[in-house]
């Protein structure tokens, strides 16, 4: 029973947690029209950005995750101006294949600097018991911490004049325009924001699993599913698809084997694609 | 005689290898009413396209309230008060009716006003109020004309640029948005319109051009060119 319990704990926070990831590929996807093949990378960098905190300053990544969103928008309205803007307006591959090189650019770096040995942050917070099981405290604050970033974005997002002028661009960008709106401004932004989310997202899931340089790739395909699942362009949908694929792989493997999971969520992604490729809660 | 807010000299600008305008010239004059008729395809939009600065020119001048804003980005231009209400509407139709007023605003002189346009707007399309909380995209035709009309107007337009407002409504519908064109006038809110419509919009506008392919071919009264031969063949039907 407590392995149920537990199982499905987990299954919630971590699904917050990938849901995060996802809501900043489904933004960068519903602003730009951008597919973020960099998206993993940039996860793993995340990662590493509170590994690195935490071994030379001893800050947790509960507190640096503030810095790494700011570091995150940052280097994300970076790489629009570097890897997207002069193609922002070509055909789709053109932006596929300029986030690819990105994300080679960034994975290769890496593993010269870092190499491919595991790392791990062991936050030191111990267990909590909840509803009878023991969960790691750095899950709970994963999945609160999750949760608070993905509120703080939707306030932003539905009540602010960057946040509207975000949305205003998602759905007509010249309209936007004639409303004075710098749309240039407003794409590097949101791009900005979604590496920020990948980033953050990446800190959380740090304290909680071991990685290495490459552990991107896992949980930008998990971001896929995600928003395969929940329907691109919609941020609520992303969470609710991260959960369900949280609870998923935690439930699933209780009964088969971890290194089944990413079989599996590629079978969804597949399947899903074929019978409703608006989402399965997306719309038509 | 009124001073002129927009002048527009010789302008020339296409799509990548493809010219369409050639050389055109325009002015329009604070507190009238300005229209541009010509056939599908004339390069009514694509005119206001380039004032508006969607796309660059090619050659040519544009002047608005004195400064040369050839070169200036567009969403610059919405900050001085030149402000377009769209061909098609392109509301944000996953927005609410008050977000797409809200939006409508957002330029730095509209913002501190928003208030006060609003309660202009809502004077004007007293049907929204009960409205502002639908989806835009949810509405009529009839009703996203009115929106993007209202947010068109929280812009604190300077300028007011409304291109084909009454394209594909029903014939009620197309009086009602003239009445309002009419009632804006009398607001002394300085316009810039294109119209099918030819009949009714040459009976309510101070000055007209008349554009074909490309060139603007002829100008005058609204009066002046209701009774010209040309017009009346090409575009009344008489
Ligand atoms: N985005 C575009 N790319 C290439 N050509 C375009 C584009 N938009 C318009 N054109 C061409 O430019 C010419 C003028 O079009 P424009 O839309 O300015 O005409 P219009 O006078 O507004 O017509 P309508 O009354 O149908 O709205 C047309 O030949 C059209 O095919
Ligand atoms: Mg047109």
């Amino acid at each position: 029973m407590d392995a149920w319990v537990s199982a499905i704990l987990s299954g919630v926070l971590l699904g917050l947690a990938y849901g995060l990831a996802a809501i900043g590929l489904n933004l960068i996807w519903g602003v730009m029209k951008v597919i973020n093949l960099s998206h993993g990378a940039f996860i793993a960098l995340g990662m590493f950005a509170a590994y690195f905190v935490f071994h030379s300053f001893g800050i947790s990544p509960f507190v640096s995750v503030i810095l790494i969103l700011a570091l995150g928008v940052v280097v994300g309205m970076l790489a629009y101006f570097v890897a997207l803007h002069r193609v922002i307006s070509a055909p789709e591959l053109s932006t596929l294949l300029s986030t690819y090189s990105l994300s080679l650019i960034i994975i290769g770096l890496g593993t010269f600097v870092f190499t491919t040995n595991p790392r791990a942050i062991d936050v030191g917070l111990g267990s909590i018991k909840l509803f009878g099981a023991y969960i790691p405290a750095s899950k709970v604050l994963t999945g609160l911490y999750s949760l608070i970033f993905t509120a703080a974005l939707y306030v932003f997002l539905f009540k602010t004049w960057t946040g509207k002028a975000i949305r205003a661009v998602s759905m007509n960008m010249t309209a936007a325009q004639f409303m004075g709106v710098n749309t240039t401004f407003i794409l590097s932004l949101s791009f900005g924001i979604g590496i920020a989310l990948a980033m953050v997202a990446g800190a959380l899931i740090a304290s909680v699993f071991p990685f290495t340089i490459l552990s991107g790739g896992i949980y930008e395909l998990k971001s896929f599913v995600i928003c395969v699942l929940g329907g691109l362009g919609s941020p609520l949908g992303a969470l609710a698809g991260g959960l369900l694929l949280g609870l998923l792989e935690n439930v699933l493997t209780l009964k088969m084997p971890v290194g089944y999971v990413p079989f599996i969520e590629f079978l969804i992604l597949v399947v899903i694609l074929l019978v409703k490729p608006s989402g399965l809660l997306g719309k038509e | 005689m009124a001073d002129v807010i927009l002048q527009v000299e010789k302008l020339s600008t296409g799509y990548g290898e493809v010219q369409i305008l050639w050389e055109v010239s325009i002015q329009a004059k604070r507190g009238q009413l300005t229209t541009i008729i010509g056939s599908n395809g004339s390069g009514k939009t694509t005119l206001l396209r380039a004032i508006t600065g969607i796309i660059p020119a090619w050659s040519g001048r544009i002047i608005f309230n004195g400064e040369d804003i050839t070169n200036v980005p567009a969403y610059k231009r919405a900050d001085m008060g030149l402000i377009m209400v769209p061909e098609g509407r392109m509301l944000f139709p996953e927005m609410t009716v008050y977000e797409n007023l809200e939006m409508g605003a957002y330029n730095k002189r509209a913002r501190q006003k928003i208030k006060e346009s609003l309660e202009f707007v809502l004077h004007l399309f007293p049907r929204l109020k009960e409205r502002l909380n639908q989806k835009a995209g949810t509405m009529s035709g009839g009703e996203q004309q009115m929106v993007a009309l209202g947010r068109g107007l929280m812009g604190c337009p300077e300028l007011l640029i409304l291109d084909e407002p009454s394209l594909g409504l029903a014939p009620k519908l197309v009086l009602d948005v003239f009445d309002v064109v009419k009632k804006l006038r009398e607001e002394g809110i300085t316009m810039l319109l294109v119209e099918q419509n030819v009949h009714l919009s040459l009976m309510l506008t101070d000055w007209a051009y008349v554009m074909a392919e490309g060139r603007v071919v002829m100008e005058g009264s609204g009066e002046e060119l209701e009774k010209s031969d040309e017009v009346r063949k090409a575009y009344l039907g008489i």
